[in-house]
C-alpha cells in the first residue's frame, strides 16, 4: 500500500477502479445478453442447472467483507484468468461446431473474452499500484479439460457464462470497496456508483 | 572499304545480340545493363547510374564505354554528367532527381553514328511519407451494443508514391488487427471497440522510401463516445397547465455509460429554443417534467445526451415531439375601446364597444364568451346591464352620460380579470403633448409627452388615409407609463392619421392627431398644371393637390419648371399648400412649356408638360391703340367736314360748278340755226339744268405727223380694245375721277361701232396725244365724270346720222391745250380742267370735241372759272362750228385722218381763260 500514498498513484488507482467497475458492469450486461443468445443458439434450457465449472473459482465467498483489497484483487485476477482461458476454449469450440454460420455469437463471445482480458489487465495494474507482485500464470496452464461431448461442452459454456456474470457483480463490488478511501490515506471517495 | 563493312557487321551483331535468346534462357540478350535497376529515388536527391557493357559485345562490336550515350526519354543527357569508369562501365550523375524522367536509357553510338539502345530503367521519384499528424478519434454509437470508432489524421504532404496508411491500436497486452483505410488516406473506422480499457492508437504510413508513425493516442474509447440520441420521446400534459412531462428511452444501458441530458423546447411556430438548465438534467434519467410553460400552448421538445461526466461528445438532438399544455383561465381582460356616434341625436349616443381578442398566451385557452357590463355612473339607481357576447364588439344605445363598461373573457378554465373603460360625458381632460412619430424598420413608433396628470393608459387610434376608401380605424392600448408605442402592420408609402387619447381615472383627455408615413417615396404621379389666365407678361398656373394615395409621402414643395422654346429654363419652388402660381415676367407672344413636380422627402415626380403662349398685347393695349386712332380718325373726319362746310362754296364750284344753261344763253337767243333745228325747250324739259354730266376731251397734237404714226396710235387701239373688253379700265379711268362712281363701259363687238359708240356713250374721254417736235406724244385719257345721259345724244345722232347737216348738229370747239404733260388721269377733274384752262397755246394744238347729247345745249368740260363770260364762250363755240370742225367720228374711227385735218392754231394772243375761234 505504499505506492498508494502518492497522489498520482491514488488518482490512478481511483481511475482504474472506476473504469474497472464500469467495465465489470458492461461485462455483466454483455454476458447476460450473451447468455440469452447462447441458450437460444445452443438449444439449451435457460433454467437448466449446471454443476460448478472446474477451474473457475466461485464468486460467492464467505466473509467477503473481511477480505483485504489485495486479497480481493488476487482472487479476481485468478478468476478472470481462468475465464479468459475458458472463453477462448469456448470460442474455439463454437467455431468448430458452427463455423462461420453463427458469426454473431462468435463475435459476442470474442467481445466478452476481450472484456475479461481487459478486466484482468485492470486487476494487474491495481496490483502493481499495491506494490504487489503479480502472480504469474501457470506456465503449463490449467490441466487440459477432459474430452467432452458437444452437449457437455455446451453445458460447460453455459456454466462459464453464468459464473462470469456472477463474478462481474462481485468484481464491481470488490473494486468499489477498493475505491473507498482508506483511513490511512484519507483519499476522496470513488466516483463510481453502483451499477 | 574495310571500315565500312566492319561497321555494318558490327551493327548486325548488335541486332543479333539484342534479339537473340541469351544463354540464361531469356529472349533478349543485352549488351549491357544499368545499375541500379528501376530505383525509387527521393525527390531532390542526387543519383548515379552505371551502364555496364558485356565483355562479349566488346569483342564483336568494338563497343566501349566511351561510346555510351545516356538519355532521359528521348533527351540526351549532357556529356558533362558522364564518367567513363573503365572501358565497359559508364556512369551518369544527376544532382537533382527532379530532373529525372523515365525511361533512363543507356545507348551506344556505334561507328557510323548509328545509335543503338543497350538498356533502360524506370526511375521513380517521390518522397518519403511524413509523420501523420492531428490524429483524433470518435466513437459513434451505431446501435444499442455496437460502437464504431472513426479516427482521422493529417496524412502530410503528397509523396508521389504509393503510400500505405494503417491505423493501429492495442491494449497493453493485446494488439488488434490494423485498420486499413479504403479509398482514403486520412481516416479509418474500427468496428470492434471495447470500453474501459486504455487503448493506444496510432497511424503508420509507409512507402518505398520509408515509413512514419504518428504520435500515439492513448484513450479509453468510452471517453470519446458520441451516443445515439434518446429515442421514443413523448410529451404528455401534466395536471398543472404550466407543466409538460417528457419521457424517453436511452440507447446505452446505464450500467455501461451513465448519461446526462439537454432538453430544449420552443413554442410551436416560434424558432427560438429554450433550454432546460443543464444542472437539472445532469444525471441519468428517462423522464423530465418541464415547468414554467404557458397554458394552452403547444410546445416542441428535443433531447440529446452525452456521457455523464461530460467527457465525450453530445449526441445529435432527437426528433422533435410536441405537446400542449392544459387550459388556464385568461390572464388578463381584453383591451377595450369605444367609438361614439352622436350624429343621430346629441342626447343619445350610439356606442360601439370594441375589444381585442386576447392573444393566445393571454387567453390561456379557447375564449367561450365575453361578458359585457355597463353601469351608468351618473345615476346610482340605474340597473347594471349585462350582455354575453361571443364577438369582439357590441353596440349600445345610451343616453348622453358617464358610463363604466366592463368586459370579462371566459374560457373553460375560468374568467379573466375585468377590463374597465370609463366613457365620460365629455373628453375635457388634458391631452398628450409633443405627439411625434418615427419610423423604425417595419414599425412606426409614436411618441408623446405625458400630461401632468396621472394617466391610467393611452389609447392610440390610427387609420390609413385613402381617397378611395373610408378610414378603417385601428387602435391599441398602451400603459400609462408609456411614452411611446410601436405600431405594427403599417404599410409603407401610406399616410396614417394617428390619434392619441390619454385615459384618466376620472375621464378621458382629448385626442391629439398627427399624420405619419412609415416610409416615403416619391409621388406616384405629378400634378397636372394648367393655365388659369395668360397675359402678355404673366400666366397664372393652377393645379390640384395630389390625392393622398398619389402622394406617397409628405409633399414638401412643388417645383415649376418653365421654359421657352429656345430652352431658357426657369425653376420656381412653390409652397405645397398653394394651388395657384403666377409666372412672371414672361415674354409676350412666346410659347412656354411648363412642367410641375411634386416633391417628397424621397424624390419628385413630374406631371405632364403643358404649353401655353403668352399674348401679344397686354390687357388694354389694343384699346389704347384703337381708341386714339378712332378718335383721331373721327377728328380728321370732323375737321374735314368742317373744312368742307366752310369751303362748301369753293367745293361746289369745283365739283358741282354752275353750268350755264345754253338754253338760257344769249347765243341760243341769237343763233338762228340752232333753234330751228333743235327744240331746246323740250330738251330743257328732259335735261334740266344740273343734269349736266360729262365732257370728254380728246387732244391730239397735230403739228407732227409722226406723232400720229401707227406706233403712236397703238394706245388708241389698245384703248379701243380695253374699252371693248375691259370693264376695269374704263371704269378705272372713270373711277379715278373725283366724286364719280365706276361705271361699266358700254362696248360693242364691232370696232367701228365702238368708235362711234365711244363718242356717243357716257364715257367721254379726253385722248391727248402730246407730242412736240421730237417728243413722243403722250396719251392722255381724260374721262368725264358726267352722269348726263348722253345716250340720248346717240339716239339723236342716229336720228340725224343721215342728215346732211349732221355736222351742224355737233358743235365743235377748238381750244388751246397747254398741258403737255397732262398724263395723269387720276388727277381730280377740277385740276384737269384747270390744266386744260392753262394750256400752252403756242405748244399745243388740240381740238376739243364737245359732244352734246342729242340736242343738248349744255356746255361741257369748260372750266367754270374761266367761263364766267358765257357770252364769250358762246362766241368761241360758234366760231368753231363755223370754222374747221373735226368730226369726232373721224378722229375715233381713223386717227390718221387727224393728219389730214387742218390744224387749228390758237392765236398767240389768246391766253388763259380765253377761247378764241380760228
Amino acid at each position: 500500500m505504499a505506492a498508494a500514498d502518492s497522489p498520482s498513484a491514488a488518482l490512478r488507482r481511483r481511475d482504474l477502479c472506476s473504469r474497472g467497475i464500469r467495465l465489470a458492469g458492461k461485462m455483466r450486461a454483455d454476458v447476460v445478453d450473451l447468455l440469452d443468445a447462447y441458450v437460444e443458439r445452443q438449444g439449451l434450457d435457460a433454467s437448466a442447472s449446471v454443476a460448478a465449472v472446474e477451474g473457475v473459482p466461485l464468486a460467492a465467498v464467505e466473509r467477503w467483507d473481511e477480505q483485504t483489497g489485495t486479497q480481493r484483487l488476487l482472487e479476481n485476477l485468478a478468476a478472470y484468468r481462468a475465464f479468459r482461458a475458458l472463453l477462448a476454449q469456448m470460442l474455439d469450440e463454437q467455431r468448430e461446431q458452427l463455423g462461420e454460420a453463427d458469426a454473431g455469437l462468435g463475435r459476442a463471445l470474442a467481445a466478452v473474452l476481450l472484456q475479461v482480458s481487459a478486466f484482468a489487465y485492470h486487476l494487474e495494474e491495481l496490483l502493481r499500484l499495491e506494490s504487489r507482485g503479480i502472480p504469474g500464470e501457470e506456465e503449463d496452464g490449467p490441466p487440459p479439460p477432459p474430452r467432452l461431448s458437444i452437449f457437455e461442452q455446451k453445458l460447460r459454456g453455459l456454466g462459464v457464462l453464468r459464473e462470469l456474470a456472477q463474478w462481474a457483480v462481485r468484481s464491481a463490488r470488490d473494486l468499489r470497496q477498493l475505491a473507498k478511501p482508506s483511513p490511512a490515506t484519507g483519499a476522496a471517495p470513488g466516483l463510481a456508483e453502483s451499477p | 572499304m574495310f571500315s565500312r563493312w566492319n561497321w555494318v557487321a558490327c551493327g548486325f551483331y548488335l541486332v543479333l545480340n539484342i534479339c537473340s535468346p541469351d544463354a540464361s534462357g531469356g529472349l533478349v540478350q543485352s549488351c549491357g545493363h544499368i545499375i541500379p535497376e528501376s530505383p525509387v529515388l527521393p525527390l531532390g536527391s542526387n543519383f548515379t547510374a552505371l551502364c555496364i557493357l558485356n565483355e562479349s559485345c566488346l569483342d564483336f562490336g568494338n563497343i566501349y564505354a566511351n561510346q555510351i550515350i545516356w538519355k532521359i526519354k528521348n533527351r540526351v543527357v549532357p556529356k558533362e554528367q558522364y564518367r567513363e569508369i573503365n572501358r565497359t562501365v559508364s556512369s551518369v550523375t544527376f544532382n537533382d532527381t527532379s530532373s529525372l524522367d523515365s525511361p533512363l536509357t543507356c545507348n551506344i553510338l556505334a561507328d557510323g553514328q548509328i545509335e543503338q539502345n543497350i538498356y533502360g530503367i524506370t526511375v521513380t521519384v517521390g518522397l518519403a511519407p511524413e509523420k501523420p499528424k492531428n490524429l483524433s478519434c470518435i466513437v459513434h454509437q451505431v446501435s444499442k451494443l455496437t460502437y464504431h470508432m472513426t479516427c482521422t489524421w493529417d496524412p502530410g504532404r503528397h509523396t508521389f508514391l504509393d503510400t500505405k496508411f494503417r491505423l493501429r491500436y492495442s491494449w497493453p497486452e493485446d494488439i488488434f488487427p490494423d485498420c486499413i483505410p479504403k479509398n482514403v488516406n486520412n481516416s479509418c473506422t474500427i468496428h470492434d471497440v471495447h470500453f474501459f480499457v486504455n487503448t493506444e492508437i496510432w497511424v503508420e504510413a509507409a512507402n518505398a522510401l520509408g515509413k512514419a508513425e504518428s504520435d500515439p493516442l492513448v484513450l479509453d474509447p468510452v471517453d470519446i463516445v458520441k451516443p445515439l440520441s434518446p429515442q421514443n420521446v413523448s410529451v404528455t400534459p401534466a395536471i398543472l397547465p404550466t407543466v409538460l412531462q417528457l419521457t424517453w428511452e436511452n440507447w446505452i444501458s446505464h450500467t455501461v455509460i451513465r448519461l446526462k441530458f439537454n432538453i430544449r423546447y420552443r413554442v410551436v411556430g416560434d424558432t427560438h429554443w429554450i433550454e432546460v438548465p443543464s444542472e437539472d438534467t445532469a444525471s441519468e434519467r428517462t423522464s423530465f417534467s418541464v415547468q414554467g410553460l404557458r397554458p394552452y400552448t403547444e410546445y416542441a421538445f428535443s433531447i440529446r445526451c452525452m456521457k455523464e461526466d461530460g467527457v465525450g461528445y453530445w449526441s445529435d438532438w432527437s426528433e422533435e415531439r410536441t405537446g400542449i399544455t392544459t387550459e388556464d383561465k385568461p390572464s388578463k381582460g381584453p383591451p377595450i375601446w369605444r367609438i361614439i356616434d352622436a350624429s343621430h341625436s346629441p342626447a343619445c349616443w350610439t356606442v360601439h364597444l370594441l375589444w381585442k381578442a386576447l392573444k393566445r398566451f393571454e387567453a390561456n385557452g379557447v375564449i367561450l364568451q365575453y361578458e359585457v357590463t355597463v353601469r351608468d355612473k351618473s345615476s346610482l339607481s340605474s340597473p347594471l346591464k349585462k350582455y354575453n357576447v361571443t364577438s369582439t364588439n357590441h353596440t349600445l344605445q345610451l343616453p348622453n352620460g358617464t358610463y363604466e363598461v366592463t368586459v370579462i373573457a371566459r374560457n373553460s378554465a375560468g374568467a379573466s380579470p375585468p377590463s374597465v373603460l370609463l366613457i365620460p360625458a365629455s373628453n375635457s381632460k388634458a391631452p398628450v403633448k409633443n405627439l411625434s412619430t418615427l419610423p423604425k424598420h417595419d414599425k412606426l413608433w409614436v411618441g408623446w409627452t405625458a400630461p401632468n396628470s396621472y394617466v391610467l393608459k393611452y389609447v392610440i387610434e390610427w387609420c390609413l388615409m385613402s381617397s378611395s376608401s373610408d378610414c378603417f380605424l385601428e387602435w391599441q392600448i398602451a400603459p400609462g407609463d408609456a411614452q411611446g408605442i410601436d405600431l405594427k402592420g403599417i404599410k409603407p408609402f401610406k399616410c396614417y392619421l394617428i390619434t392619441v387619447y390619454p385615459l384618466y381615472a376620472d375621464g378621458q383627455g382629448s385626442g391629439q392627431s398627427v399624420k405619419a408615413y412609415l416610409k416615403q417615396d416619391r409621388p406616384s404621379k405629378g400634378p397636372i398644371v394648367q393655365t388659369k389666365k395668360v397675359g402678355k407678361a404673366e400666366a397664372v398656373l393652377t393645379w390640384n393637390h395630389l390625392t393622398v394615395d398619389e402622394q406617397n409621402g409628405f409633399i414638401r414643395n412643388y417645383t415649376i419648371v418653365y421654359k421657352t422654346i429656345d430652352g431658357n429654363e426657369t425653376v420656381v419652388t412653390v409652397d405645397p399648400s398653394k394651388t395657384e402660381y403666377t409666372l412672371s415676367p414672361l415674354t409676350s407672344d412666346t410659347l412656354y412649356t411648363v412642367r410641375m413636380m411634386a416633391s417628397t422627402d424621397n424624390g419628385s415626380r413630374s406631371g405632364p408638360d403643358f404649353t401655353f403662349t403668352t399674348q401679344k398685347f397686354g390687357k388694354g393695349e389694343i384699346e389704347a391703340i384703337v381708341v386714339p386712332v378712332c378718335l383721331a380718325f373721327l377728328l380728321i373726319v370732323l375737321l374735314g367736314v368742317l373744312f368742307c362746310f366752310n369751303k362748301r362754296d369753293l367745293i361746289k364750284k369745283h365739283i358741282w360748278p354752275i353750268v350755264p344753261d345754253p338754253s338760257k344763253s344769249n347765243i341760243a337767243q341769237w343763233s338762228p340755226q340752232v333753234p330751228a333745228k333743235h327744240n331746246f325747250n323740250s330738251k330743257d324739259q328732259m335735261y334740266p339744268e344740273g343734269s349736266f354730266t360729262d365732257v370728254s376731251v380728246v387732244e391730239i397734237e397735230a403739228d407732227d405727223k409722226k406723232s400720229f404714226s401707227e406706233q403712236d396710235l397703238k394706245p388708241f387701239d389698245l384703248l379701243k380694245k380695253e374699252k371693248s373688253t375691259s370693264e376695269g379700265h374704263s371704269s378705272g379711268i372713270g373711277g379715278s375721277s373725283c366724286m364719280s362712281s365706276p361705271r361699266q363701259s358700254v362696248s360693242d363687238s364691232d370696232e367701228g361701232e365702238t368708235t362711234q359708240n365711244t363718242s356717243s356713250t357716257v364715257q367721254y374721254s379726253t385722248v391727248v396725244l402730246n407730242g412736240y417736235r421730237d417728243q413722243t406724244p403722250v396719251q392722255v385719257f381724260s374721262r368725264s365724270e358726267s352722269t348726263q345721259p348722253l345716250l340720248y345724244s346717240e339716239e339723236r345722232s342716229e336720228d340725224h346720222a343721215g342728215g346732211a347737216d349732221s355736222i351742224a348738229l355737233r358743235q365743235q370747239y377748238f381750244r388751246q391745250h397747254g398741258g403737255q404733260d397732262e398724263t395723269n388721269t387720276d388727277r381730280p377733274c377740277f385740276e384737269r380742267a384747270k390744266q386744260i384752262t392753262h394750256a400752252d397755246e403756242g405748244d399745243l394744238v388740240g381740238f376739243v370735241q364737245l359732244q352734246f347729247s342729242g340736242q343738248s345745249s349744255q356746255p361741257l368740260g369748260l372750266e367754270v372759272e374761266k367761263n364766267t363770260q358765257e357770252a364769250a364762250l358762246s362766241n368761241v363755240l360758234q366760231t368753231s362750228i363755223e370754222g374747221q370742225t373735226v368730226r369726232p367720228e373721224i378722229v375715233e374711227e381713223n386717227p390718221l385722218s387727224i393728219d389730214e385735218m387742218p390744224k387749228s392754231y390758237l392765236p398767240q394772243t389768246v391766253r388763259q381763260g380765253g377761247y378764241m375761234p380760228q
